[in-house]
This record gives structure tokens, C-alpha cells and sequence, in this order.
């Protein structure tokens, strides 16, 4: 089953909610937004992963918790993480 | 058989060529619409560029040039006098008329009454008027109606295919494509030569490349790794499940795979860069497009093995990348250049300096490895391209590229991954007429066969973008 704009955010906080161990409800969107990313890993890519070169259009997904953002990533085949305590997630595939 | 009989035959023959043609037409408009792709998100070209006329009666007239000093009451008197009337003077051309025939005579008849009149005519011809649904005889319709333009491909997008024949087009350079046209005039391809496209697999039933897909050959064994066991590789080799074929799950293979391959002049979507090729798909990226080193490695190495096996695999395109650093991926790639195989990467697509942040594998400094930056329509670096005067080595069209996608369909798409395919394609093009051509000669032939642009002075080392007729030289 492939995400959509509007399962890919819940699906983001879900998994902010269970890496900070804080309820769901204490999770607000900021911003979610069509966008283009740089290559099929959407810019974001896991250590020693490759991805197809090709500009790809997907979901930035912007949360807010505790007054920090996160930011994640999503198209209809994939839901990643960027930048979490210095590394890039593949939430799902 | 007597004289009606004659004109019996004949009117029956005149209607079959012209039931012949009708349905002929509605044969090249069910095949455009079967370009149509299903519903998708993507940006989709498939319209057809040609515009069926209905066909149409037309009076038989001619062009008769009447001799100096002939007037037009003169030319309209003699006209009239044959039951005809002029129905234009053509002005750039002294004395030409064109007659029209009014009483429905013979038009070769018709030509010869004024040919007779010596005194007055210097020639008469039939007009002959040739459109796409004109009844013709067969051997004139593949002259004159498949390639309307000699050269061009009868393919209905490939106007639409830029960065092979670009005039201009949405607001597009003239002449900012790789020559194409030209270096079709020395070689279509040849089915002799085999391309890897590593990748996300190709959709091998797509009507525009499975005529140009590879197949296993008899004579060469299925693939058997001593630690995965044995592959289902009759179609080419599927590193993320080896039980099943290598059909992409994505469409970015199969966009790389058209672009370096789609059959051309087979009257079906776009045309490839060679109309003719063995497509071999390696397929370690899954449907979202990603993969891991590891996987790419294993694809590499059955390549190699292949070709070890006899099977002319001399390009491996690779349309992926990521900035990260793997010395068995530069290794498994040597193996490949020492197996004589050219491996064809994409720079990358952050819109940096790889000079200075490389990206991997294009960055590898191998004697077979050739990364490649994109261009737009305007010859102009992609903004999101990456470039390096040191580490990247030629441009190509890879911006709003036309290919084949998965379903039977067609989509623009932009990126490094496009242009790659570029050169994989003009790579196979010299290859097909230089069969023996070692590696390390054919990327040097590639370096050396662009034409150098401005936009790409002290970003690239060539300096220059591919130019396909050069590269096939003579």
C-alpha cells in the first residue's frame, strides 16, 4: 500500500511520537508540502545507500514538538526522516 | 479480355488502394492512442503530430508554362476553348498557370492537348498532389508517408524528443541536442551490442523495448552464485528477489532503458538512440528507487560474468548515485572496465561541485568510468545538475526528457539519470559500427566528440556536449 499526503504525515508522527516517547496529541504539523527532491532517496539518503537520479516529486513534512522541528520526507512509496541526531531514516519502505 | 473488363479491373484495384490507405490510417491512430497512459501524476506527452486529413475528391488539373509574351486573356481563351478555366497564375514563375479542368477529361489527356500547342506552351504536367491519406501505391506510401521526412523516424512523439532533433521547440535552442539525425545517417545501433541498465529493472513488455530486450541466449548458462544460489535471469538479473525477473516496479529503468533503446521507426511512441540494441536490465534498485551498495555490486559482478560467458555486454549505465564512498563498488567497477565494459554514471543532481563534495560512483577515477552533468533545452547546465572541471566529464540533454515509462506509457522526466543514458546510448551507437573499439578508446572518443559550449566552460572537463554524429565519425 503506497502513502498520501495525508497517511505519510500520520504516519511521521507515530514514529516522532514513539522516538521521543511522547504522546501523539503533543505532536502538531507545521507544514506539509508538495515539493520536488533531488533523487529518489529524496535528498535524504541512509549511509551507503544509492538512489536513481531523477528529480522526484513527494511530501516535506515539517513537525513540531516540544518547540523543535523535525523534518520528514515522503512520496507514495517511502516516509523518511532527515537529519535526526545526525542521520537520515528510512521509516518506510 | 476486352476493354470494359479493363475499366472494371482498374476502378476495382483504385478502390482496394484506397480501402488499403483508410484502414492503414486507422491502423497509425489506434497506435498513437495506444501510447495513451493510464492516469498518473506524472507529466505526460502522447499526442500525436500528425493531423489526419479527410480524404478529399480532387479536380485533375495541371501546370502548364506558357511562353514568353503569352498573355493571361490569351492563356483564359485557350483555357475555354478546352472546356478548362485558369484558376491561378503563379507569379514567382513567368508564365505558369494552373489549369483547371472542367469537364472532367483525362488528366494525361488533358496534359497532352497542351503540350501540343508548341507554339505557345513550353510544358504541361499533371498536378500531382501527395498527402498522408492520398490512396498511393504501397511503394509509395513507405517513401513518402512513413518517413515524410527522409531520415526522420515515423515514430509519433519523437517531436516531442528534444534532445535528439531539437528546432526550437517549447522555447527550446535549435540545434541544442546531440545530432542525432546525423549520426543516424552512419548507424541505427545494432542488436549486436548489449547495454546494462542497472537500475530499477526495465518493463520488458513495453511495446517500444521488447523487441531491444535481451534475452538469455541457449548456449549461455542461467546464473548461479555460489552463495544466492541460482537466478531466474532468461530476462536479465534481479538482484533484490533472484527467484523473479528483473521487470521494474518503479519506471525509473525502464524511462533509462527508452531513452538509450526505444525501437525506433516502428511507427510507436519515441525513438531511442538506437534503433536497434540488445537492452540487458540489472535490476538492484526497488520500487522506490534506492538500493544498497552491496546490491549493486552483485549486479555488477553478473555482469561481468556474463560477459565472461559471451554475452557483448560494453556499457553499464548507472542513472544513481549518493555521496557516499564505497571502495568495493570502485573495485567491482574496475572489474568491469577490465572485462571491457564502459560504465556510464550520473554526476548527481544537488546542484554542487563534485570537485569539491564528490559523488559516488561517478567521482571514481577509473579509465572506464565517464560521469556525466545535464542540460536543458537551451544548452544551458541544469540548475540542479552537478558539475567539476576535474571530475565530471561531459554534458547531455537531461531536463524534460521524453521516455518510456511503465504500462505502455510516456513521461517527461529530468535529472543526471537522463543524461546518463545519453551517452550509454551514443556509446553503443559508436559500437555498433566499431564492434572491437577497446574501452579505454571509447571513452576517449566520447570525451572528444562534443561540441563545447560556453555554459559548460570551467564546469566540466570537455568542456562540451555529446554530439552523436561526431562520435560516429565517418
Amino acid at each position: 500500500m503506497g502513502f498520501t499526503k495525508d497517511t505519510a504525515a500520520d504516519r511521521a508522527k507515530h514514529d516522532l511520537a514513539n522516538r521521543l516517547g511522547i504522546p501523539e496529541a503533543d505532536i502538531k504539523i507545521q507544514n506539509v508540502s508538495d515539493k520536488d527532491f533531488p533523487d529518489m532517496a529524496l535528498g535524504v539518503p541512509e549511509n551507503g545507500e544509492m538512489s536513481g537520479q531523477m528529480i522526484s516529486s513527494g511530501w516535506q513534512i515539517v513537525l513540531d514538538a516540544g518547540g523543535n522541528d523535525y523534518e520528514y520526507r515522503a512520496d507514495k512509496y517511502q516516509l523518511r526522516l532527515r537529519d535526526f541526531k545526525g542521520k537520515n531514516y528510512v521509516i518506510e519502505k | 479480355m476486352n476493354r470494359n473488363n479493363i475499366w472494371v479491373h482498374i476502378s476495382f484495384v483504385v478502390i482496394l488502394v484506397a480501402l488499403a490507405a483508410v484502414i492503414g490510417q486507422i491502423d497509425r491512430w489506434r497506435a498513437a492512442l495506444k501510447t495513451l497512459p493510464p492516469s498518473t501524476s506524472c507529466p505526460i506527452r502522447s499526442v500525436p503530430k500528425t493531423v489526419p486529413a479527410v480524404p478529399q475528391a480532387r479536380p485533375p488539373e495541371l501546370l502548364v508554362r506558357f511562353k514568353q509574351g503569352v498573355s493571361l486573356d490569351e492563356i483564359r481563351r485557350v483555357a475555354a476553348a478546352h472546356h478548362d478555366q485558369l484558376e491561378d497564375e503563379i507569379e514567382s514563375v513567368k508564365g505558369l498557370s494552373v489549369i483547371d479542368d472542367l469537364d472532367n477529361t483525362d488528366p494525361n489527356v488533358l496534359a497532352e492537348q497542351y503540350r501540343s500547342m508548341k507554339d505557345i506552351v513550353d510544358y504541361a504536367e499533371i498536378n500531382s498532389q501527395v498527402s498522408f491519406d492520398d490512396p498511393v501505391p504501397a511503394e509509395f506510401s513507405a517513401q513518402y508517408i512513413d518517413h515524410p521526412v527522409p531520415g526522420l523516424p515515423d515514430d509519433p512523439q519523437f517531436a516531442d524528443q528534444w534532445a535528439l532533433d531539437n528546432q526550437g521547440q517549447e522555447n527550446g535552442k535549435a540545434g541544442a541536442d546531440i545530432s542525432a539525425l546525423e549520426a543516424w545517417k552512419k548507424t541505427h545501433g545494432s542488436e549486436d551490442v548489449v547495454v546494462a541498465v542497472l537500475d530499477s529493472g526495465v518493463d520488458y513488455t513495453h511495446l517500444d523495448l521488447r523487441s531491444n530486450m535481451w534475452l538469455r541466449p541457449d548456449n549461455v548458462p542461467a546464473y548461479f552464485d555460489d552463495e544466492l544460489g541460482s537466478f531466474n535471469d532468461q530476462q536479465g538479473y534481479n538482484g533484490t528477489d533472484p527467484l523473479t525477473d528483473p521487470m521494474d516496479d518503479n519506471g525509473h529503468g525502464t524511462h533509462c532503458a527508452g531513452i538509450i533503446g526505444a525501437e525506433g521507426d516502428n511507427s510507436e511512441g519515441i525513438a531511442g538512440i538506437n534503433w536497434h540494441v540488445q537492452i540487458m536490465p540489472l535490476k538492484f534498485l526497488g520500487r522506490g528507487g534506492f538500493g544498497t551498495t552491496a546490491d549493486a555490486i552483485k549486479a555488477i559482478n553478473y555482469a561481468i560474468d556474463r560477459k565472461k560467458h559471451g554475452v557483448n555486454i560494453r556499457v553499464i549505465n548507472a542513472s544513481w548515485g549518493s555521496t557516499a564512498n564505497s571502495k568495493a563498488l570502485e573495485d567491482a567497477i574496475r572489474a568491469a572496465g577490465d572485462a571491457g565494459i564502459l560504465f556510464v554514471a550520473a554526476a548527481g543532481n544537488d546542484g554542487s561541485d563534485n570537485d569539491r563534495r564528490p559523488h559516488y560512483p561517478s567521482n571514481y577515477d577509473l579509465p572506464n568510468v565517464i560521469s556525466v552533468a545535464a542540460l536543458d533545452r537551451n544548452d544551458q547546465l541544469a540548475s540542479f545538475s552537478n558539475w567539476g572541471v576535474k571530475t565530471v566529464h561531459v554534458a547531455a540533454p537531461g531536463k524534460d526528457i521524453l521516455s518510456t515509462w511503465l504500462g505502455d506509457a510516456y513521461r517527461d522526466a529530468s535529472g543526471t539519470s537522463m543524461a546518463a543514458p545519453q551517452i550509454s546510448g551514443v556509446a553503443a551507437l559508436i559500437l555498433a559500427k566499431e564492434p572491437n573499439l577497446s574501452v579505454e578508446k571509447l571513452k576517449e572518443r566520447i570525451l572528444k566528440s562534443v561540441d563545447k559550449l560556453d555554459s559548460l566552460n570551467g564546469k566540466i572537463a570537455s568542456g562540451g556536449r555529446i554530439d552523436a554524429a561526431k562520435a560516429v565519425g565517418n
